[in-house]
C-alpha cells in the first residue's frame, strides 16, 4: 500500500513536471532567486505584482508602485505601514443568543435532547398542545439559516475589503490560508468561528507559519469541521491528525499510519467553547507517544514542533505558495530549494515572500500573465480595475463566484479548491463573460438571493403560500406531486405531533430574513466615457489600447485589436470620439464586455 | 450468481437471434464504452430500496416504515425491490442489474457534504484535488479530446475535476449561451503574442474557448432535436439528456449526473416519499436503458448508481431515517452481469452508533468499471489503493 501510494506521488510529480518548461528552466538556486535590478522596473512589471501580491488595480495605484523602486515597491505590500483606517469592522446583524450554545449535531439531537431534559436551545419544552417542540425546532433552522445568511455578509465584507484595501497582500494572504485551512461553513454552522477564523488569517497571515499553524489547530472553526468533540482519551479520533499532517504540512507519503493514530493522541482533549479554545484535561492522554521517531509524553504543540522540524513540510509550504503566487511549473529541485529558503527564515512568510516578489524569475515571461483568475481574484481585480468606488451588490458576489466555483467559506473539500486550469470549463468559461456583462448592463430581473429563499429552499415558497391560504400545518407541509416536490401521504385534519420540520424550516426562513441585516444592492457606478474623456482619447485604436492595456495583462494580438476597433466603430459610427462624448457610453461598455469577455482576460 | 449468469447468457441468446431492426451493429463495434453515473443526493435509504424482506432483524428495526413482503418487488427468495423501482424492476428481470451489497468505507462520515467528498474523490478520511472520475479520464485520454466528460449539473461536480480535462458542464442546455454575443471574439485568429510563457494557459483558454461555443451550440441542438418515444417517466433526471447527446454522436465516455437539492435526505415520515423519488430514478433508468436499446447503444452504455451513505437501521421517532453508513449501489446496463454481488451486512451485528458495518469497500465498485468496463488499467494509480474487480462484466 504504501509503495502504491508512493508510485502515485511520483506519477503526481511527473505530470506536475512535464509539459512546457519545467525542466527548461535549468535554474539553479542563486538564479531562481537573483533579484530584479533597478533599472528594469517598468509599469507592466509593477502592474504584475501588484496583480499577484493583491488584485490588480487602476492605473494610478500602479504608478504610485512605479514611482518607487523595487524593493520599496514590494515592502509597500509585504511590510506595510498604513493603517487601512478607512476599512470598517463587520458589523454583526443581532443574530446569536447564548442559548444557541452548544449547538446540537442535528435537528434529531436537538429534538432528543429537548425530549429528555424538557429544553433546548435556550427554549423550554411547552407542557401541553399541539407540537410542544415547535419553537425549538423552529430555532434550530432559524440558526442554520442565519448562519449560513451571516456567512454571507462576512464574505461580501471580505470581498470588499480585497477591492478597497491599501494593503491587498494582507487579503491575498488570507484567500490562500482559506484555501489550504479549508473550512466549511456547511458543518461548522456558525458565521462567529469562520469570522475568527478568516481575522486570524489577516492578522497572522503574513506572520510565521509556526504560529499560524498552532493557531490553526486551537481555532475553534477548525476544531469543529474536524470533529475535534469526539477525539478524547478513550476514543482517539485520528481526523484532526491525518488532515494536519495530510493536508497542512507534510502531504501523503512521509508518515506512517502509527503516526497518525500517535499525533492523534496527542490532540485528544482539543475543543472549543463558544469562541475558545479549550483543553479537557481529563480527556487528554498525558501518556508516552511516539511520533516520526521521536518518544515522550508528546501535546499537540510539539507534535506540530517535529512536523516543522521536517524539512519536507518547509518544501510542502513554500511550493504551494510558490505555486499560488507564482508558478505552477515547479521541479523537484526547485521544490528543494523553496523548502530550504523557508526552513532557513525560519518559516516566515513575510521575508520569504518579499525573497519571491523581488526575484528576476517572479517577472519573467514564464510567470508573467500564466496565471489562470480565481473566480474572486476575478470579481475582486475587475471592481479594482474599473476603479469603483462603491461595492456592488448585484451581481451578488457570492452567487458569482459561487457559480463560477469559489463560494468563499463553503470549500467543496478538507483539501480546498483545485487551482489553474479546473477553473476552467466551456460553460464556466461562458459564465465569466456573462459576468461582464451583467456588470456592465445590470440585469433588471435580478432577485436578491439571501431574501428569496425559492432558489435555495426549494420547499418554503410553496409551504408559504399555503399557510397564507389559511391552510393548517399539516396541510400547508404535505409535499405536492410536482417534480422538485415528493407526495407523501398525509391526513387532510391538522395531525398531533410532536413539531413539524417543514414547518419549522419555513419558519426559521422567515426569523432569519428578518434579522439578517440585508446586503446593499447598490449597482455598479460606471462611467467609461469619462476614463476616455479625462484620458484625452480620440481615435478607436486609442481606446482599444488603453481599455486592453488597463485590463489584461497579457499581450494581445493585432488581429483582435483591429476586430475590437471595428467592434467599436460599428457602434459609434464614425471615428472621432470626440465629437461623441454624449452617446459613447452604451458603445464602450459593448466594446469592454467584449475584452474582458477574451481568453486573455482570465490570465493573471 | 451462476444461476444469473446463466440467465443472463440466456437472454443475450434470445436478443441476437431476433435483432431489433433499429440496431446500427456496424457502428458500435467501434463505439468507445460509455459509463454514466448517477448520483443519488442525500443518503439513499438503502435498506428499502433492495429490502431483506426474510430478516426478522429488519422488521424488528423498522416496525413502521419496514416494508412488508407484500409492499415489495420481489427479485428472489431473500430480496425485494421498493415498489418504486418498478422501472428498474424490469432491467432487474433482463439481467441487467448488478445489485452490489454493503458498499461503504472505513471510519464512515456522517456529514453529507464530507461523505460526498470522500466518494467523489475515492479518498476517504482524506481528499485529493480531482475526482475519481476526472482521473479516469486522465488515463483513457491523456490527451484530453473534446467532450470526453459531460456533467449535467448546475455546477461541476468534484467528481469530474481533471488534471487535463475540461468536462462540458450545463445544466439547463438552454442556458449553456453567451448572454448577447455580439462581438465577443472567442478564439484568437491570430498566433503568437511575443510572450512565450503565457501560450500553454492561453492556448488552453482559446481551446476551452472554443470548446465551448462548439459544444455549448452541440449540447442544445442536440438535446433540442432529440426525441424520443421512449418513456423516461415523471422525472427523467435529465438522463434523456444524456440520451440525445449519446445519439447525436458525442465521444463522450463518461456522463456524470446528480439528483437534485438533496432528494433523499429522508428523515421525516419517509415511507411514501421515498418510494416516489426511486419511482422518479427507477423510470428514468429504465427509460433511459430502453432508449439506449432503442438506438443501438446498449452494449456500450453502463450506469452506475450510488449515494453518499444508506440511512440508519433502525428507524427515527418521525417514521424517517438518520444518516447511516452502508449502502446498496448498482450497475445496471445490457453488458451487465445481473444479480447480487458482495456480502449483505449483518443487521444483526451493528457497530457502536447502531449502524451498519461496511462489507464492501465502495472503490472496489469504482474498480470494476474503471477496469472491467472503461478497460483502464489504472485504477491502483486514480483510487490509490489495490480494489479487486467484481466479475460484473463477463
Amino acid at each position: 500500500m504504501r509503495l502504491l501510494l508512493n508510485k502515485f506521488i511520483f506519477f503526481i510529480l511527473l505530470s506536475v513536471g512535464s509539459g512546457a518548461s519545467a525542466y527548461e528552466l535549468g535554474h539553479n538556486l542563486s538564479a531562481e532567486f537573483r533579484p530584479l535590478k533597478k533599472s528594469d522596473w517598468s509599469y507592466e512589471k509593477a502592474a504584475h505584482l501588484l496583480e499577484r501580491a493583491g488584485f490588480g488595480g487602476t492605473p494610478s495605484q500602479i504608478q504610485k508602485l512605479l514611482e518607487v523602486s523595487p524593493e520599496e515597491a514590494v515592502d509597500s505590500l509585504v511590510n506595510p505601514k498604513k493603517p487601512n483606517s478607512h476599512l470598517l469592522e463587520f458589523e454583526h446583524s443581532k443574530i446569536f443568543d447564548p442559548g444557541l450554545e452548544p449547538f446540537p449535531a442535528s435537528r434529531p439531537a436537538t429534538t432528543k435532547l429537548a425530549s429528555e431534559t424538557g429544553q433546548a436551545l435556550g427554549i423550554k419544552v411547552r407542557p401541553n398542545g399541539n407540537r410542544p417542540l415547535q419553537p425549538i425546532v423552529n430555532k434550530f433552522f432559524y440558526w442554520l439559516r442565519a448562519s449560513r445568511l451571516e456567512t454571507d455578509r462576512v464574505t461580501q465584507w471580505w470581498a470588499e475589503r480585497m477591492v478597497f484595501t491599501d494593503t491587498p497582500l494582507t487579503e491575498k494572504m488570507a484567500l490562500f490560508w482559506h484555501g489550504h485551512f479549508a473550512t466549511n461553513e456547511d458543518k461548522v454552522r456558525d458565521y462567529r468561528k469562520m469570522l475568527k477564523q478568516l481575522q486570524l488569517f489577516q492578522t497572522e497571515g503574513l506572520g510565521s507559519f509556526r504560529t499560524l499553524m498552532v493557531a490553526v489547530a486551537k481555532d475553534p472553526a477548525m476544531l469543529a469541521f474536524l470533529d475535534a468533540g469526539v477525539n478524547i482519551k478513550e476514543s482517539p479520533n485520528e481526523n484532526f491528525a491525518r488532515e494536519i499532517v495530510e493536508l497542512f504540512t507534510m502531504g501523503v507519503g512521509h508518515y506512517t499510519e502509527q503516526d497518525v493514530r500517535e499525533a492523534a493522541r496527542a490532540f485528544t482533549g482539543w475543543n472549543y467553547k463558544g469562541l475558545d479554545f479549550v483543553l479537557n484535561r481529563d480527556q487528554h492522554d498525558y501518556g508516552s507517544k511516539t511520533f516520526l521517531g521521536h518518544t515522550g509524553n508528546l501535546s499537540g504543540e510539539e507534535v506540530i514542533e517535529i512536523i516543522l522540524e521536517q524539512q519536507v513540510s518547509a518544501e510542502f509550504i513554500a511550493s504551494k505558495i510558490y505555486a499560488f503566487f507564482v508558478s505552477e511549473n515547479i521541479d523537484p529541485k526547485l521544490r528543494k530549494a523553496l523548502g530550504q529558503q523557508l526552513q532557513d527564515l525560519n518559516y516566515e512568510i513575510r521575508p520569504f515572500l518579499r525573497l519571491l516578489f523581488l526575484s528576476e524569475n517572479f517577472y519573467s515571461t514564464k510567470v508573467v500573465g500564466t496565471r489562470i483568475k480565481s473566480p474572486t481574484e476575478l470579481v475582486v481585480s475587475t471592481y479594482r480595475k474599473l476603479g469603483l468606488v462603491n461595492f456592488p451588490g448585484a451581481p451578488d458576489f457570492n452567487h458569482v463566484t459561487g457559480s463560477l466555483g469559489q463560494r468563499l467559506m463553503h470549500p467543496p473539500t478538507v483539501a480546498g479548491w483545485s487551482y489553474g486550469k479546473a477553473w476552467i470549463t466551456p460553460s464556466l468559461l461562458i459564465q465569466r463573460g456573462n459576468f461582464a456583462y451583467n456588470l456592465m448592463f445590470p440585469d433588471i430581473e435580478f432577485i436578491p438571493w439571501d431574501k428569496y429563499p425559492g432558489e435555495i429552499q426549494y420547499r418554503i415558497i410553496n409551504v408559504h403560500q399555503k399557510i397564507r391560504d389559511g391552510a393548517s400545518i399539516t396541510e400547508a407541509t404535505k409535499p405536492t406531486s410536482d417534480y422538485s416536490e415528493v407526495a407523501a401521504l398525509s391526513n387532510q385534519t391538522d395531525r398531533n405531533e410532536e413539531f413539524n420540520t417543514r414547518f419549522g424550516s419555513y419558519r426559521g426562513w422567515q426569523m432569519a430574513i428578518e434579522r439578517v441585516l440585508p446586503i446593499e444592492r447598490d449597482l455598479p457606478q460606471i462611467s467609461l466615457t469619462n476614463m476616455i474623456v479625462s484620458e484625452k482619447l480620440n481615435t478607436k485604436e486609442q481606446v482599444v489600447d488603453y481599455l486592453v492595456h488597463r485590463f489584461i495583462s497579457v499581450p494581445l494580438d493585432e488581429h483582435t485589436r483591429i476586430m475590437l476597433g471595428q467592434l467599436l466603430l460599428k457602434e459609434v459610427g464614425d471615428d472621432d470620439l470626440s465629437q461623441h462624448t454624449n452617446s459613447l457610453e452604451t458603445p464602450l461598455r459593448t466594446l469592454l464586455h467584449a475584452i474582458l469577455s477574451l481568453p486573455e482576460y482570465q490570465l493573471g | 450468481m451462476k444461476r444469473r449468469q446463466l440467465l443472463k447468457g440466456g437472454i443475450a441468446a434470445t436478443l441476437s437471434a431476433g435483432l431489433n431492426p433499429l440496431t446500427k451493429l456496424s457502428a458500435m463495434t467501434n463505439q468507445p464504452r460509455i459509463l454514466v453515473v448517477f448520483e443519488l443526493s442525500g443518503g439513499n435509504d438503502g435498506l428499502n430500496t433492495v429490502i431483506p424482506y426474510r430478516n426478522d432483524d429488519y422488521y424488528r428495526a423498522r416496525p413502521n416504515i419496514g416494508l412488508r413482503p407484500n409492499e415489495i418487488l420481489k427479485l428472489d427468495d431473500e430480496w425485494g425491490m421498493n415498489l418504486g423501482l418498478a422501472g428498474l424492476k424490469q432491467q432487474w428481470d433482463k439481467g441487467n442489474v448488478a445489485v452490489i451489497h454493503g458498499c461503504g468505507y472505513e471510519r464512515p462520515s456522517y456529514s453529507h457534504f464530507t461523505s460526498m467528498a470522500y466518494w467523489h474523490t475515492a479518498s476517504p478520511n482524506s481528499g485529493d484535488a480531482y475526482g475519481w472520475c476526472g482521473k479516469t479520464a486522465d488515463f483513457l485520454a491523456p490527451d484530453a479530446p473534446e467532450n470526453f466528460i459531460i456533467n449535467i449539473d448546475t455546477s461541476q461536480s468534484l467528481a469530474v475535476t481533471s488534471r487535463y480535462h475540461t468536462p462540458v458542464v450545463f445544466d439547463d442546455p438552454d442556458l449553456f449561451r453567451r448572454i448577447n454575443p455580439n462581438g465577443v471574439m472567442t478564439i484568437p485568429p491570430n498566433g503568437p503574442t511575443g510572450n512565450p510563457g503565457t501560450e500553454t494557459t492561453r492556448t488552453f483558454l482559446s481551446s476551452v474557448a472554443a470548446s465551448a461555443k462548439s459544444s455549448s451550440r452541440k449540447v442544445r441542438e442536440a438535446c433540442a432535436s432529440y426525441q424520443t418515444p421512449v418513456d423516461y417517466g415523471i422525472a427523467p433526471s435529465q438522463l434523456d439528456q444524456v440520451a440525445a447527446c449519446i445519439a447525436a454522436g458525442f465521444e463522450t465516455q463518461i456522463y456524470y449526473l446528480a439528483f437534485r437539492n438533496n432528494a433523499f435526505d429522508t428523515h421525516v415520515h419517509q415511507k411514501d416519499l421515498h418510494q416516489r423519488l426511486l419511482m422518479y430514478a427507477g423510470d428514468a433508468i429504465n427509460g433511459f436503458l430502453e432508449d439506449m436499446e432503442r438506438i443501438g447503444m446498449a452494449e456500450h452504455v453502463t450506469l452506475m448508481v450510488f449515494s453518499e451513505f444508506g440511512r440508519r437501521v433502525g428507524e427515527n421517532a418521525n417514521l424517517g431515517t438518520d444518516h447511516g453508513t452502508a449502502n446498496t449501489m448498482f450497475l445496471a446496463g445490457k453488458p451487465v452481469i445481473g444479480g447480487h454481488y458482495g456480502e449483505p451486512p449483518i443487521l444483526g451485528l451493528l457497530d457502536e452508533t447502531d449502524n451498519l458495518i461496511h462489507t464492501t469497500d465502495f472503490r472496489r465498485v469504482y474498480a470494476t468499471a474503471i477496469e472491467s468496463w472503461l478497460r483502464s488499467s489504472n485504477s491502483i494509480d486514480i483510487l490509490k489503493g489495490n480494489f479487486k474487480p467484481f466479475p460484473i462484466f463477463s
